[in-house]
């Protein structure tokens, strides 16, 4: 794996909205924040643009944003403004020649997860599954997920400790962390930004889907090998699910239960990784390891 | 704040577009068109079973009665009226059910009760091995997509995508005539009528001609078999797709993933069934028609290209033979979909 320099006080991060529309001011808090870590920040026109629709701007617009300041050396971490949807429209558009030789920290989640998993499989290449602009707004700016952020850009090791859950399967996984958004990590099988997940610990979060939907996906990660030779599993926050008229009969934790019964490896549920508050910043290809207790769990990088 | 600065002088005028092929992990046999099941005889027996949603008897007996009137008995399978919550029984009794009524030689054709969602949790421990020696028609859409393309991969033989019981009117005086004829388009596939299907113009088409082999199915149900045994092959075919109650980034979402697993890249022609897409949330407006959706992913392609074609969650849903060569021939004046052979 590659990983970007870390962070310097001084250095400079780029924002830009590669998906969905966000006004500017939503990422004001995150700006003062960046610039009171000692950071500059530039901000790219998508942000707050002149679009009317659901995206931040044409995929042109994006796609060539995004691809500025992949290319731009003096630009040293791109932290997205939002998700919603539209990576996958630009994705095959941009040229990765440049930043193949300058890696750089791509900062984001949800949608993002197609850019992590592209860069993870094609470049390996690390990026940070983190909060984005919005995550520092209405007072939250210095909270633990944040700080998570602060921390991990400037090259900390992480160890996350969190509560147990009666449906964690105990034991201790090593390997590469790759994971992200469940309807996105199933939406690029098949494509140029399908990833191996052999020997890796995965991480699955996901926002508003229906439970039978939520079921469906994971057959689809399961039925393509997914789950097959990984080392752990980590289930994030499953938020806002919503259930059919004539009730799925599964919690989203027992959906996911039943779909891992056949393997042994260690699972973890409940890990603050998510579309709400709790969600810490994880570092995509990096090695951690897994500890699954009875008590707490444990994931460190190593 | 202050060191905040603006980079949109510094975006390049010139912006260059650099293409990558999608990585096909699963690569395409070259199949020949399907083998076609025997046709239906007066007296022939159709088997109903769940492999999704649950239903109940009574929600099947006007299917059941046109049937009989279709001059078919019908064998009424252990999963009707079985609930497992949203299920038509547990995975275990769907899947024993479906095997069932396969591997009972006298049973012609199976059709399954109505879609849902469950098939794929069935799908891979279902053993196709009678049925490939004794094929018989298996018939739906919607989640049924699932045995529709795992049929077509693995087995080669021709299924019906159709209505399915839950779509039988209980009053027919009450029923369209589109329904109605929908209806009665699943007897004539069954005894092996020569299936000619015909749409009207929609200026958003693009002309041509085609043949190839007939696959497609529910969108979502195809994104969600990527990677898996079940994966469409969409090589030198004609497809077709319909879906409905996604909204439209969804639907961008599933045709960039058919583009981006290359299954758009070598159709023969591709078909557009109904989308009736869930509307957008407020300050959320997609900004782009289903036909834009579609049109902008196949701009480098030129095969023939056809929308509002009668296929989807709709009245109007003709019965499809999947696997069979059919010719579709796209103009001004409107669109002809005629079996081969």
């Amino acid at each position: 794996m590659i990983f970007p320099p870390y962070l310097k006080k001084g250095d400079t991060i780029g924002i830009t909205c590669p998906a969905g529309y966000m006004i500017a001011a939503n990422a004001q808090s995150c700006i003062a924040t960046l610039v009171d870590w000692g950071y500059h920040v530039v901000v790219g026109k998508t942000l707050g643009s002149e679009s009317k629709n659901y995206f931040s701007g044409t995929d042109e617009e994006r796609a060539s944003e995004l691809q500025t300041m992949l290319d731009d050396k003096s630009i040293n971490a791109i932290l997205f403004g939002r998700g919603g949807y539209g990576m996958s429209r630009i994705i095959d558009k941009l040229n990765f020649k440049k930043f193949k030789k300058n890696p750089k920290w791509l900062i984001g989640f949800s949608d993002i997860t197609v850019i992590h998993m592209h860069t993870y499989s094609n470049y390996k290449i690390s990026s940070f599954h983190a909060p984005m602009a919005a995550a520092f707004n209405d007072g939250e700016d210095k909270n633990e997920f944040i700080l998570s952020l602060k921390n991990a850009i400037t090259g900390k090791k992480a160890k996350y400790k969190f509560a147990t859950h009666p449906f964690n399967k105990q034991g201790s996984a090593t390997g590469k962390l790759i994971g992200g958004n469940l309807t996105l990590l199933a939406n690029i099988i098949g494509t140029a930004s399908d990833y191996e997940t052999k020997n890796c610990i995965l991480f699955i979060e996901d926002i508003g889907e229906y439970l039978y939907s939520i079921d469906r996906l994971l057959q689809q990660l399961k039925r393509s090998g997914k789950f097959d030779k990984i080392s752990g599993v980590i289930i994030g926050g499953f938020t806002d699910m919503k259930n059919t008229e004539r009730p799925f009969g599964k919690t989203m934790e027992e959906i996911i239960q039943d779909v891992l019964a056949d393997y042994d490896y260690p699972v973890c549920y409940n890990f603050p990784v998510s579309h709400a508050k709790e969600n810490v910043a994880l570092k995509i290809g990096a090695t951690y390891n897994l500890l699954v207790k009875n008590k707490e769990s444990v994931l460190v990088e190593l | 704040m202050k060191r905040k600065q603006f980079i949109g002088s510094l975006l390049p005028a010139a912006f260059s577009f650099q293409a990558l092929s999608a990585e096909i992990k699963f690569p395409e046999k070259e199949n020949n068109s399907s083998k076609i099941p025997p046709y239906l005889k007066p007296g022939d027996t159709i088997g109903i079973t769940a492999t999704a949603g649950f239903i109940t008897l009574d929600e099947i007996q006007s299917a059941v009665s046109k049937m009989k009137e279709w001059g078919f008995n019908v064998k009424v399978g252990a999963t009707i009226g079985k609930k497992d919550f949203t299920y038509g029984g547990t995975d275990a009794e769907r899947l024993q059910d479906f095997q069932q009524m396969l591997d009972d030689n006298s049973v012609k054709a199976i059709m399954c009760a109505r879609g849902g969602y469950g098939c794929v949790r069935i799908i891979d421990k279902i053993n196709f091995n009678q049925f490939k020696e004794n094929s018989k028609w298996v018939i739906g859409f919607s989640d049924i997509t699932v045995l529709h393309s795992h049929i077509n991969r693995n087995c080669n033989v021709a299924t019906i995508h159709s209505k399915m019981c839950n779509s039988f009117p209980d009053d027919w005086s009450k029923a369209e005539q589109v329904q109605i004829d929908s209806i009665d388009s699943i007897r004539k596939c069954l005894v092996g009528e020569k299936m000619i299907y015909t749409a009207t113009a929609n200026s958003n088409n693009k002309n041509g001609s085609a043949t190839g082999e007939l696959v497609g199915g529910n969108l979502r149900t195809i994104e969600n078999l990527t990677g898996s045994d079940s994966d469409i092959h969409t090589k030198n075919k004609i497809l077709f797709v319909e879906d409905t109650g996604e909204y439209l980034y969804s639907i961008d979402r599933m045709f960039w993933n058919l583009k981006r697993t290359g299954k758009l890249e070598k159709l023969k022609g591709l078909i557009i069934g109904g989308f009736k897409a869930k509307k957008d949330d407020p300050g959320e407006e997609f900004g782009k028609t289903i036909e834009e959706i579609v049109l902008e992913k196949i701009t480098e392609y030129d095969y023939a290209v056809c929308f509002d074609f009668p296929v989807g969650h709709q009245k109007n849903n003709v019965a499809l033979k999947c696997g069979v060569s059919h010719i579709l021939t796209v103009n001004n004046s409107g669109t002809t979909l005629t079996q081969k052979n």
